[in-house]
Order: structure tokens, then C-alpha cells, then sequence
């Protein structure tokens, strides 16, 4: 108990700091503001948003930069329900489900009131996520602690396959096959243990294997560029905004729908390298399975504009919990992330209370002040805010190719790095459009070193056995989720279920 | 994304090429030391630095036959013979000149001609606001003869630096004058623009819509490029005349 109250008090007063520190606090609004404006362009993500800030926060502090990139992650999650919202085009993937029913309330006259509601409940998600990362943070960060190799190794290889398995937009196997060509991205350059050169070539710029950074803007902002470009977006006429503020009654009486999305947004952005675009549908689907009038969804209902808003912007510090304390990456954006911390000389994962004790309640405590940042702005901007939807894509996307290129190279003064950031962005468009997902290849190219560093370092302690992984309570329980993950998607186990459904139902 | 029935026969390929990347790490990983002595250190196969490619490369090649095996079982043979078909008659070059193929290569071109030719070698102001300029006018004029009249003319410039450098003219004329390639690029945005106009005088809504992607091409690289030189102080990959220029105005 008191251990909690000291945990409380030292929140608190980071949060207070924080917010009395004038240059964090202009950091703070002007990321959240960029953020939203990123979000609500049709074509650009917060993926891309953090990416790009992560050039520029490069020589900042690290809080600083924290203020900055988790405050755009929040921002941009959130404000792709305006595009979502007023031309029914979802400005992020994230706010896709928004549109169901949000462009119908807006064409009733309702999307002032619908951004309103959005707006509260997006940053009642951020909140509750906020909650979970500081009270399951210390749970998990002790837990991982007796971890050894083999446990390690598992959770990257688990990482990588859920995340193949979830996000893979057409077969599971391209999931998969995504997540290993991340692994051997990562695998090039010199190992960890013995400094063998890998598939180097004899570039020396290969050496110390590739820089991630510039891998993961090349894999999201590239084929985003081709994309919109390629297919001609057209943007519709934004419909007008009226009141925003939203009635206190009409937050009271979804605050249940509120409360239950925010818990399946945290609980999904807490699976490795699932994004805020699943949370998005499986809350707005749970909203329209429980409701008593199903029927009004789709025709402007307003829990389910809520349900995915919520959920989306609750998967943020979701995606928080399983990169903290792992240093498993909980979504594309939360990726980005880690690779800025480690820019800034920060390695998550269970040390990371030992190393930086004071670190997941910062984290906590910039969650809880950009969503608070987050309303304000939203409340008091929206009007202004979309006005951006009114800028042609062909002009933007251009300018986004620039940052792109710039970001790239001043991440360690690199030429080549713009040489390697091109020709995988250009591949990664490929793979999207043959329905690869690209999130898998980039957990894969994260979580790498370490599953490559841990499995080599497993067997050298057991002398080459493989027992332990069935020794080992954890690692047998990983073991075994690995195996269910991958016999769940062969057809031969998907007929034994069918057959086994049957019989049990012939037998009742 | 394309639809099933496509994806599923370029799955064929891309399954095969898959098949092929697997394959090619397994080999280039069996040439790593397994039990052989590296740094002076007696190898163990479980330490081997190949241990790890290998598992990755047998995984991929697993996979990507997986994805043939699957692709082929849901359009069979046949599909792959009307495919190649496809690809041997001419509907295939209709397909590849269709607007949005033309508009791809246009981005890919514009991608690939700034980050491996001219930010290297021009300045990075200049070679920005060329791209910009190319890169805007071509897609917001939103018209195909303007795709296609504005892509030849920067492929013909693209093809003209190419020759300066590989003649050696670079080289030659920086005796007499610095960044020779700085100067060529800065023409060419004249030209460009100059050659747009023209295309564009007679139209009041293309005329309008050059003249934004003008102030935006010439802005932006400004502003984007100061913020990270001069505040962020990074330099830039290749720095010539205006950021001599500019270093001079900001230092002053």
C-alpha cells in the first residue's frame, strides 16, 4: 500500500512538473495539434507522424522527445475521425469503423456533435490506458524479470507471429512470411556474438547491421506516397461543424460503451504488433453485437462512432504495456517508438525499472496530458482543424517524400541510408498490394537481434539441448500458444475442430 | 490491394520469389562457419552466427512453397498458362500504359532520380526544389498528356546529368566555375518552370494550380531545410551554392 502511494505521489508529481514546464507544455500541444492534423489528412498516419518527428527529436532530450512523440501518437490516433467523420474518406486505418457511422451523423447535421463525443471519449480511452500502464507495468516488468534466453526467444518468435496472423489482410502465411523477411533484414550485419560479417558484401555501411529507423519511414511512408498518389484519392466537401462541446448528460449515459471499448482497446494494444485499426473494428463490432437496436448501426448511431474512437485511442497506452516492459513493440506506431528510445539510449524491457526507474510513469504521466491536451485542442480547434482536409494530397504527399528523405538521412548523417530507405519502401508497397501486412516485417526487423542474440545464447547454456523450453514452466506455455497459433491456421486441424464441434452437438 | 482471383495467381510469383530468397539465405548462410574456428574460437553449432539465418531462410522457403502449393490448388494450372498469355500479348502493354501504371513509374522515377543522382551531388536545397516542383506539378495538374509531356521532359533532364557526369563535364567545368552541377540543376528548374508555364498559360485552372505548386516547391525545401540545418544543425548531404549562400546570410 504504500509502495503505491509513493508510486502515486511520484506520478503526480511528474505530471505536475511537466505541466508547469512551459517548453514541455508547448511541445505537448503543438505535437498533439500536429498530431491531429496528421491523423485527419487522408493518407497520412501517426505511424508516419511519429517517424517523421523522430528525425526532428533526434537531438532533444530524451522526456522532451518522449513529450513530443507519444504526444503525436495520441494526437494522430485520434484525428482521423475528422476525415472519418466529414467526407466519410478515414483520415488513419485506425478510424476506418468511424465512418460507418459518423459520416451519417454528419450529413444529419450531427458532426459537431459526433466530434464532440469522440473527442471525450478518445481521451477518456487515452486515461484508462493510462491507468493500465502504470498499475500492470510492475506486474509484468517482475514477471519478465525470470525470463531467461529461451523465454526471450519465444516471445519475439510469438510477437512475430500473432502479429502475422492478425493483421494479414488476405492469407495467414503472408503474415508470416512478412514477420521472417523482417528477421532476416535484421539478421544482416555483423552477429552480436562473434562479430561474423552476415550478408554484407563487403559494404562497409552494412557492417553494423541496418538502421532501423530509416527501414521502418522507407516500409510506412513510401508505399503511403505511391499509394495516394498512384490511385487518385478524390476528397469529398468536408460537411459543416456546429456545436462540439459535447452535453454532460449524453457523456454520463455512454460512459458503460465507453468504459468497455477503452478495455478492449488496452487489451488489444497490448498483443504484439497489433495496431489501433483492429481495436477500431472489434470494439465497434462488440458495440453493434450488444446493443438493443443493432439495426441503427451504420445509419448514424452514435456509440458506435464512441466504440471505435475509444477503442482506438485506448490502444495507445495498450501498446504501451508489452513495449515498456518487454521491449516488444505493441503496434506500428508503438514500433516507431522503439525505435526512437533506442536513438535516445533507452532499451525497454525489464531492466528498464532498474535502468530508468522513473520511466513508465513519465510515459504514464505525457499519456494522461496529451489526451488532456488532446481535448482542449480538439474542443477548441476542431473548426480550424478542418480546414486541413480542404489541401489537395497531391501537394502533401510530395512534401512528405521530402521529410521522409531528410528524417532518413539525419538519423546518423547517412547517405546510405536513403539507399536502403527507398528500394524497401518501394518493396513494401509491393508486398501491400499482393496483401502482405507490413507491420509483421517490421516487428520482425525490431524483435530480430533479440531472438537471434537469445536463442544462440539458450543453447549455449543448455550445451545445444532443447529441453528447457519444455522444462521451463513459461516456456512451455509459449511453447505451446506457438503451437495452437500455428496449427490454428492448417486446414487439416481446422477440419478435426469442425468434426470434433459436430459430434460433441450429435452427441447432446 | 488487387482482387482474390489476381492476387492468388501473383501469388504464384510472389511465392516463388519467396521461395527463392529462403533459398538464397540457407546457402549464404551454409558458407558461414558451423564447427570452424572464427576469431580464434573453436566453433560449436549452436553459437554458429549461421544458426540463426539458416532457421530463418528453411522458414521462408517453407512458407513461400506453402503459398505456391495454396495459390496453385485455388487457380490451378490453367490460370498460370492464361497469365503467361497475358503477359506475351499486347493487352499486357495496354495494361502497363494504363494511367495509374504511368503515374507509378512517375513517382518511382522521381523517388529513385533525387536520393541516388542529385542528393548526392547538388546542392540539397536545389535538387529538393526541383523534386518538388517535378514531383507537384506533374500529379496536382491532375491531367494525363501534362503526366506524360512532364515525365519526358524530366526523364530527358535525368539523362542529361547522367551524360555530365559520365563524360566528366562535372569535372571539367569545375575548373572554371564551383558546383558545375549545382548550375545545371538551377537550369533545369528554370527550364522546367519556364516549359510548364508554357503548358499551362492557356488554361486559367491549370494556370492557378502551377502557380501554387511553384511557391510550395520553392517554400517548402526552404523552410524544411533551414529548420534541420540551422536549428537542428544538420548538414546537409551535399552542401553547394545556395547553402553557401545561405550560411552566409544566417552567420552574418
Amino acid at each position: 500500500m504504500v509502495l503505491l502511494f509513493e508510486r502515486l505521489g511520484s506520478f503526480f508529481d511528474i505530471v505536475l512538473g511537466l505541466a508547469t514546464h512551459p517548453e514541455s507544455l508547448a511541445i505537448l500541444f503543438g505535437s498533439v495539434l500536429l498530431g491531429i492534423i496528421f491523423g485527419a489528412m487522408p493518407g497520412l498516419t501517426s505511424t508516419l507522424g511519429v517517424a517523421l518527428l523522430t528525425a526532428l527529436t533526434y537531438s532533444m532530450d530524451t522526456n522532451l522527445a518522449m513529450v513530443c512523440l507519444l504526444s503525436i501518437y495520441v494526437g494522430g490516433t485520434y484525428g482521423g475521425s475528422y476525415a472519418s467523420i466529414l467526407i466519410n474518406i478515414p483520415g488513419t486505418a485506425a478510424s476506418a469503423a468511424t465512418a460507418l457511422d459518423g459520416y451519417p451523423l454528419a450529413c444529419k447535421g450531427e458532426g459537431g456533435r459526433a466530434i464532440g463525443l469522440t473527442t471525450t471519449a478518445s481521451a477518456i480511452g487515452t486515461i484508462i490506458s493510462m491507468l493500465f500502464v502504470v498499475s500492470i507495468s510492475p506486474i509484468i516488468s517482475r514477471f519478465a524479470l525470470q525470463f531467461t534466453s529461451f523465454e526471450f526467444f519465444l516471445l519475439a518468435f510469438f510477437g512475430i507471429l500473432i502479429s502475422g496472423t492478425l493483421t494479414s489482410p488476405d492469407l495467414v502465411i503472408k503474415g508470416w512470411i512478412a514477420g521472417f523477411l523482417g528477421l532476416f533484414l535484421a539478421c544482416i550485419g555483423r552477429d552480436q556474438l562473434q562479430f561474423y560479417p552476415r550478408f554484407t558484401y563487403g559494404f562497409a555501411e552494412l557492417e553494423s547491421g541496418i538502421e532501423v529507423v530509416p527501414v521502418l519511414i522507407g516500409a510506412f511512408g513510401i508505399p503511403q506516397i505511391i499509394g495516394v498518389l498512384k490511385d487518385k484519392v478524390h476528397i469529398g466537401k468536408a460537411k459543416e461543424l456546429q456545436r462540439i462541446l459535447p452535453e454532460f448528460g449524453t457523456v454520463l449515459k455512454n460512459i458503460p460503451a465507453i468504459v468497455r471499448s477503452a478495455l478492449i482497446g488496452v487489451g488489444i494494444g497490448s498483443v504484439p504488433g497489433i495496431g489501433e485499426d483492429i481495436a477500431g473494428w472489434v470494439s465497434y463490432g462488440t458495440a453493434k453485437n450488444t446493443s438493443k437496436h443493432p439495426e441503427t448501426f451504420g445509419k448514424g448511431e452514435l456509440q458506435g462512432v464512441i466504440a471505435s474512437e475509444t477503442a482506438n485511442n485506448a490502444c495507445v497506452g495498450g501498446a504501451m504495456i508489452p513495449l515498456l516492459n518487454l521491449g516488444i513493440p505493441g503496434s506500428p506506431p508503438a514500433a516507431m517508438l522503439l525505435g526512437a528510445l533506442m536513438l535516445h539510449g533507452v532499451t525497454p524491457g525489464p531492466m528498464i525499472t532498474f535502468e530508468h526507474p522513473t520511466f513508465i510513469l513519465e510515459v504514464a504521466a505525457i499519456l494522461l496530458l496529451a489526451s488532456v491536451a488532446m481535448w482542449i485542442t480538439g474542443m477548441v480547434l476542431a473548426k480550424q482543424v478542418v480546414k486541413v482536409l480542404k489541401i489537395p494530397t497531391q501537394i502533401f504527399m510530395p512534401i512528405i517524400g521530402m521529410l521522409c528523405i531528410i528524417g532518413s538521412y539525419s538519423l546518423g548523417l547517412n547517405i546510405f541510408n536513403l539507399y536502403l530507405m527507398l528500394p524497401v519502401g518501394i518493396i513494401c508497397y509491393f508486398l501491400t498490394e499482393m496483401g502482405y501486412p507490413i507491420a509483421p516485417l517490421v516487428i520482425g526487423v525490431i524483435l530480430g537481434p533479440m531472438a537471434d542474440e537469445n536463442i544462440r545464447r539458450a543453447l549455449m547454456v543448455s550445451q545445444g539441448s532443447f529441453m528447457p523450453v519444455f522444462t521451463r514452466p513459461v516456456s512451455l506455455i509459449l511453447f505451446l500458444i506457438i503451437v495452437w497459433t500455428i496449427a490454428s491456421q492448417l486446414p487439416w486441424y481446422k477440419r478435426k475442430i469442425a468434426q470434433l464441434k459436430q459430434s460433441f452437438f450429435k452427441k447432446k | 490491394m488487387m482482387d482474390k482471383d489476381k492476387l492468388r495467381k501473383a501469388d504464384i510469383f510472389s511465392g516463388s520469389l519467396i521461395f527463392l530468397t529462403g533459398l538464397f539465405i540457407v546457402s549464404q548462410s551454409l558458407k558461414m562457419p558451423m564447427k570452424d574456428s572464427w576469431g580464434g574460437v573453436q566453433n560449436v553449432w549452436f553459437v554458429s552466427p549461421a544458426i540463426f539465418p539458416l532457421f530463418v531462410g528453411a522458414i521462408i522457403m517453407l512458407l513461400g512453397g506453402m503459398l505456391i502449393r495454396t495459390a496453385v490448388k485455388e487457380v490451378g494450372i490453367k490460370a498460370l498458362k492464361t497469365l503467361s498469355s497475358f503477359i506475351l500479348s499486347r493487352d499486357f502493354l495496354q495494361f502497363l500504359k494504363l494511367e495509374k501504371n504511368l503515374r507509378f513509374y512517375a513517382v518511382v522515377f522521381i523517388l529513385f532520380s533525387f536520393v541516388f543522382l542529385f542528393i548526392p551531388r547538388v546542392d540539397f536545397f536545389l535538387a529538393a526544389i526541383e523534386f518538388l516542383l517535378v514531383f507537384i506539378t506533374m500529379f496536382y495538374l491532375n491531367d494525363r498528356t501534362m503526366l506524360v509531356k512532364l515525365f519526358l521532359f524530366y526523364a530527358a533532364q535525368v539523362l542529361i546529368f547522367i551524360l555530365f557526369l559520365i563524360t566528366g563535364l562535372n569535372t571539367f567545368f569545375s575548373v572554371y566555375a564551383n558546383y558545375p552541377g549545382d548550375w545545371l540543376v538551377l537550369s533545369y528548374i528554370l527550364s522546367f518552370a519556364v516549359y510548364v508555364y508554357q503548358l499551362t498559360k492557356d488554361n486559367p485552372e491549370f494556370k492557378k494550380k502551377y502557380r501554387i505548386s511553384l511557391i510550395i516547391a520553392v517554400i517548402s525545401p526552404l523552410l524544411v531545410g533551414m529548420i534541420f540545418k540551422y536549428l537542428l544543425l544538420v548538414p546537409m548531404p551535399f552542401e553547394g551554392m545556395l547553402v553557401e549562400l545561405l550560411d552566409l546570410v544566417w552567420y552574418m
